[in-house]
């Protein structure tokens, strides 16, 4: 048993020897599918998705009558792997947890993509977990970003996603809890936290999923560090965005 | 084609980025493996004062507030160290010698590593929490440095390396790193090289020291440290023994006198699927060697008697047992068997040719076979079973005196180092064996011991001398061990605590002006004629009460509790500390109070003539005593009159007295009994239990009589009222709060409880003892009546009492409504509401339900559930240790007044064994034992009817004693040599008979 998220107070250390305001290693790469329209790996920690996009498309399927709109309509499909997390668990396909991740993932996007460009079509995001360790919301947003830059689909701005949480859990009623970034599992069992998403290095909130409960008090701190921890979010992709622009325009040009 | 690849190199945390594996089991027994990311930096200060680098990256928390640096940059030095020294522990030392490092002689500017602090959780979470504690408290310096996170201390477990090994590289190169450090930063600041304080490492493991020596680290093992300090022999004693024992048994080829235990998994899978049950250990007051436990596969309690079959179980540990085949079942024992008069002489210091059983024991223990077996058919043996393995223990610390029969003569004046017993004062505790270098001074003296270990191959556990209370039976060392043996929380309120009191102290007042805040959705209630009732004495007035005749020829009653809820507010330290205390605990000479002086005998205290907040219960209630509506309020009022249950009953019976405030008395008087009538109806039961009172002499304090408490009728009116208020509320709270009200409940005691009662009953008076229901159990109480015996039916009471179960508070989310049921109150929902001074039940409650009629939000502490329950356990044990312990000082203080003194008195048999009998005395509310060998020398022969409860001497003294008899017999007061208290002794005179 090593120690839990208590001991933060003994020295401002979190479980894995952050402090409150860092992030984990968040590492990208996109287009790694040549196959798909636009893809994505991304790891935010030992959390490690894939997403692939496909589309625009024309819908699936005849008369449909949810496809015939003037704008695309934004598909979301998640799958889980079993072996993702610490035990081995089969989701069934209509788990509501992460159909409800899915409809998130769907509403931000269907407000930040022009999808008026895209009559009578679809944009398909297929989201792959391959581990879980926390923030699992937080990667999924961020990979479907890159996956849609590499597709070449436009959009407002870049949506940057992270957790924030607090030191202590809510019936303790610590008043001098810090809050936190980045949360990892261990800390996302124990601790109320938040997943927010930024549009952007923008403070415009496009996406804020809180599922526990937490003192008032404390949601004001928590949030301001997670916008700014998506602020940070945004420049690391828009680091991978650029390396592969360099990297294209180099191919090219040779 | 892409191929995805992780490019190391342009990675900016590659170097610092790390992960940690472990496998972990899961409580159903499933195994996972964990990986966790581990973030390596360098950031983490050394935290000493002498250090500047480091205090330019410490970090900060989110408002920005540094931590300030811990250890000293003078730290003391000893005789190798003069240089000044910082300690580093590793698990060991900690887990042997914690209460050394507790002291406050020695012991500053210690660095608590990470992987200690991990380790030390794994194997001890009380030492844990302990060593936390210390770190925390700003005078000891304690720092935790996190060595695992630090980029260069950080060890990576390497192929084929124990994690204990690890560990220890672990410790010695953060020992390593803090010295070089040091240096450095003496050297910056341009300090002297020589005036470096040392970082020395403290372990009892002899491999971990060589290997230091070698890596040229200072260390050296905990014994040759404390030799060095000054006042080592007072230090020595605490240094756990375990480790010196373990060796020096090791040398003679140890003989296991206990069974191994089985292994953790064993054990949880038999659990599992029942072949063994877990449960509580409990040790028959009467017999040492037997124990009893209750499992949820058995209606009866299991049985566990002898000593190798209690295999080193300790009172109260979590055990898990193994039900032994029937033929091997016994019936619990009709004889009272003590340690101390079984193995009076044994040699603390021998270790060989000594069985587990000593001859004495196997002796009484065959008896005890013998007769089970002689019973053949008739068959009451009880499922006997054995301990296999202990889940929990439930050591903590235990006050109790050196039996001076174990140490040396020789030994007595010199610091020899010698193993003696410490016969602890609770007589289920076995000796524990302690050595120590101070016997003769500890000699005759309270000392508080800790058990460290119960090794296989030791008949007694051994432990560690803590402190000496001083001198027996002196009135301060009884009263502390009194309350170190039942945890009451004794010591002076800390500052914090006091900070959190008004300002104004005493002389805070009801705020003149109604625009006051305070006066916020007060009702004004100044005006009524309302007055409290309480004990001769009562400083803590938490209620008071008025009646008045409505026009409508109904009347208005008023129940008015102290409002302590409002100087007590959530989550401060004042309502931590009160919510750890639990209960104000009475002692006969001492109050220990829940709440600071200042609130509980004033601002709360409903004192008369001045005004004070209140929380009201207002009711319309019928002459007929039937509820109208009922009303909850804060409220303003001023109390007119504080009585005494004495002078309120003599002013009540006074027909001259015609003042309103005599007859809102006689008023609440007459709802009062027509209230009490109704509960009984319903099947309340009227139980008791012995109660007197010690009356001292006013300026010593010594105690000079014992009184029995004489029942008056305004006592019941009081008690009427209150329970009428408690609930009221309990239903108001409910509805509020369906999943959280803290409420309180007496769950009906099993039958089994009461089948030897009613047993003994049905042949001693042919009296059939229905249990059915409270009701029923109630009225077949009231028939329970010897004509020739006015006390039978009293002693019938308090014996009915003792099988029943004890009341606890519960948070309503807990339990399915029909368990909410008050037993004895025969009342469907109860809480405790009316004594906010004195128990934080009754604050909790106030808290509840100044939500529940929108006085104030309810703080979020009092609606987690998980939160209340966790507060609802700790009141509960406060609960019951504060009863035992007013109960044991009242049994100290009849001891002493009764010193020097001999009576005569009359008593009855309670319980009779084959060798003794036991005896309460109504007079005195004492009970006693009286053995055989106490009649006559040489001891009497006997025989011992259990089918009739008889008992018969002949020989030496020719005695007949039957249960229920009344007896008369001469108490005098006696040292008790096992437990070092003074009791009573009695001895029989003569049995007069019941019939």
């Amino acid at each position: 048993m090593p120690l839990d998220t208590a001991s933060y107070s003994l020295a401002l250390l979190r479980l894995d020897g952050r402090r409150w305001n860092e992030l984990r290693r968040l590492t990208a790469q996109i287009s790694t599918q040549a196959a798909a329209d636009g893809s994505s790996y991304l790891e935010m920690g030992n959390t490690k998705v894939i997403c692939t996009v496909s589309g625009p498309t024309e819908p699936k399927g005849t008369g449909g009558s949810r496809s015939g709109g003037d704008n695309a309509e934004v598909r979301v499909e998640i799958s889980i792997a079993g072996f993702s997390g610490v035990d081995r668990k089969k989701r069934s396909r209509n788990d509501k947890r992460v159909s409800e991740m899915a409809m998130t993932i769907a509403n931000t996007f269907t407000n930040t993509l022009f999808i008026n460009l895209y009559p009578h079509s679809t944009i398909t995001l297929s989201l792959h977990v391959l581990s879980q360790d926390g923030s699992l919301l937080a990667a999924l947003l961020n990979a479907s970003t890159l996956a849609l830059v590499d597709a070449g689909i436009p959009m407002r701005d870049y949506i940057c996603s992270c957790t924030a949480g607090s030191t202590s859990s809510y019936s303790s009623n610590d008043e001098a809890a810090d809050p936190l970034l980045d949360l990892n599992s261990t800390e996302e069992q124990e601790l109320p936290f938040l997943t927010v998403a930024t549009l952007g290095a923008t403070d415009d909130v496009s996406a804020l999923v809180m599922e526990t409960r937490v003192q008032i008090g404390r949601l004001e701190g928590m949030l301001a560090v997670g916008v700014d921890g998506c602020k940070q979010v945004r420049e690391i992709l828009d680091g991978v965005v650029r390396a592969r622009g360099k990297k294209i325009l180099k191919d090219s040009g040779s | 084609m892409t191929s995805l690849k992780r490019s190391l190199g342009p990675d900016p945390y590659a170097s610092n980025v790390s992960s940690k594996v472990y496998v972990r089991s899961t409580r159903s027994g499933k195994v996972q493996k964990i990986v966790r990311e581990l973030y390596l930096r360098q950031d983490i200060p050394c935290s000493s004062q002498l250090c500047r680098s480091c205090l330019a990256t410490a970090p900060r928390d989110a408002s920005g507030i540094l931590v300030p640096f811990v250890l000293s940059a003078q730290p003391a030095g000893t005789k190798t160290y003069p240089q000044g020294h910082y300690i580093v522990p590793d698990t060991n030392a900690l887990l042997n010698a914690l209460d050394a490092f507790e002291q406050t002689s020695a012991f500053y500017d210690v660095i608590i590593l990470q992987t200690v602090l991990e380790e030390l959780r794994n194997r001890s979470l009380p030492l844990y929490n302990r060593l936390v504690g210390l770190t925390k408290s700003e005078e000891k310096r304690f720092y935790v440095f996190f060595n695992d996170f630090r980029l260069e201390t950080y060890v990576v477990r390497e192929n084929g390396e124990s994690i204990n090994d690890r560990n220890d590289r672990a410790v010695r190169k953060a020992v390593e790193w803090y010295a070089r450090h040091l240096t450095q930063a003496v050297k910056a600041a341009g300090g002297k090289v020589k005036k470096v304080p040392a970082v020395v490492m403290i372990s009892d493991d002899k491999e971990n020291l060589i290997k230091a020596k070698k890596d040229g680290i200072d260390a050296c093992s905990l014994q040759e440290y404390v030799n060095g300090l000054e006042n080592a022999d007072q230090l020595l004693d605490m240094v756990s023994a375990a480790k010196e024992w373990r060796e020096t048994q090791h040398a003679k080829v140890a003989e296991n006198l206990y069974q191994e235990y089985f292994s953790v998994s064993k054990m949880m899978t038999g659990v599992k699927n029942g072949t063994l049950h877990q449960g509580i250990f409990n040790v028959s007051p009467y017999n040492y060697l037997e124990g009893s436990i209750h499992v949820p596969a058995f209606d009866k309690s299991l049985l566990i008697l002898g000593r190798e079959s209690i295999n080193r179980a300790v009172q109260g540990d979590v055990v898990v047992v193994e039900v032994l085949p029937k033929d091997q079942w016994k019936e619990p024992s009709t004889k009272i068997i003590e340690e101390e008069t079984m193995n009076k002489d044994e040699n603390a210091d021998a270790e060989e040719g000594e069985a587990v059983i000593t001859e004495k024991e196997r002796r009484a223990l065959q008896e005890e076979v013998k007769k089970v077996h002689s019973k053949s058919t008739e068959g009451r043996p009880q499922p006997t079973a054995r301990v296999v393995g202990v889940v929990k223990r439930n050591w903590r610390q235990y006050v109790g005196h050196i039996d001076e029969s174990s140490v040396s003569q020789t030994a007595k004046q010199s610091r020899k180092q010698q193993t003696v017993f410490l016969i602890p004062m609770d007589k289920r505790i076995p000796k524990i064996r302690v050595r120590t270098r101070q016997a003769g001074e500890i000699m005759g003296k309270r000392v508080l011991v800790t058990i460290d270990s119960w090794d296989r191959d030791s008949r007694y556990p051994a432990g560690h001398f803590v402190r000496s209370l001083g001198e027996m039976e002196t009135k301060g060392a009884e009263t502390e061990a009194l309350l170190l043996e039942y945890d009451v929380q004794y010591r002076p309120f800390p500052k914090a605590v006091l900070d959190c009191l008004p300002k104004e102290g005493h002389e805070w007042i009801v705020p003149p002006s109604m625009d006051d805040p305070g006066w916020r959705g007060r009702r004004d209630l100044r005006g009524l004629q309302i007055c409290s009732i309480d004990p001769v004495g009562c400083q803590d007035i938490d209620d008071a009460l008025h009646a008045r005749p409505l026009p409508n020829g109904n009347y208005e009653v008023g129940v008015h509790i102290a409002d302590v809820s409002h100087f007590v507010k959530p989550n401060n330290a004042m309502d931590t500390e009160a919510s750890i205390r639990g209960t104000t605990v009475y002692l006969v000479d001492k109050r220990i109070d829940m709440l600071p002086m200042l609130l509980g005998t004033d601002l709360c205290s409903l004192k008369p003539y001045v005004e004070r907040y209140a929380f009201s219960a207002l009711w319309e209630i019928t002459p007929n005593a039937d509820i109208v509506k009922s009303e909850f309020t804060k409220s303003v009022i001023k109390s007119r009159e504080a009585f005494s249950y004495e002078q309120a009953q003599i002013r009540v019976d006074d027909p001259s007295q015609k003042d309103e405030l005599t007859n809102a008395m006689r008023t609440l008087m007459m709802l009062s009994k027509k209230f009490k009538q109704k509960r009984m109806d319903a099947g309340a039961l009227s139980l008791s239990s012995p109660e007197v009172r010690v009356e001292m002499e006013s300026e010593t304090s010594d105690p000079i009589d014992v009184k029995t408490k004489k029942h008056l009728d305004t006592m019941s009116l009081v008690e009427e009222f209150m329970l009428l208020a408690n609930t009221s509320v309990a239903a108001k709270i409910y509805e509020a709060f369906p999943q959280t009200a803290m409420l309180r409940r007496h769950g009906a005691p099993p039958k089994t409880n009461f089948e030897e009662l009613a047993n003994q009953l049905k042949v001693k008076r042919g009296i059939d003892l229905r249990v059915s229901s409270s009701k029923e159990l109630a009225d077949s109480l009231d028939r329970c009546i010897d004509p020739k015996e006015p006390f039978f039916n009293t002693l019938v009471r308090i014996m009915a009492t003792r099988c029943m179960m004890s009341a606890e508070y519960f948070c309503s989310g807990t339990q399915a409504y029909p368990e909410f049921r008050h037993y004895g109150l025969a009342s469907e929902i109860y809480t405790h509401f009316t004594s906010p001074i004195r128990r934080y039940a009754d604050l909790v409650a106030h808290r509840q339900l100044a939500a529940a009629i929108d006085y104030e939000p309810l703080d979020a502490s009092v609606r987690s559930k998980g939160k209340l329950e966790a507060v609802c356990k700790n009141i509960n044990v406060r609960h019951r240790n504060a009863q035992q312990a007013g109960r044991a000082s009242i049994e100290y203080y009849v001891g002493q007044a009764l010193k020097g003194r001999v009576v005569e008195e009359e008593g009855y048999a309670m319980k009779v064994f084959s060798n003794g009998f036991v005896v309460f005395v109504p007079r005195f509310g004492i009970e006693s034992l009286i053995r055989l060998r106490d009649l006559a020398e040489p001891e009497p022969e006997s025989a011992f009817d259990a089918e009739n409860y008889i008992l018969t001497t002949s020989g030496s003294r020719d005695v007949k004693v039957e249960l229920f008899d009344k007896v008369v017999v001469r108490i005098s007061d006696v040292k008790e040599e096992s437990t070092g208290k003074r009791k009573v002794k009695f001895e029989l005179v003569k049995v007069v008979g019941s019939k």
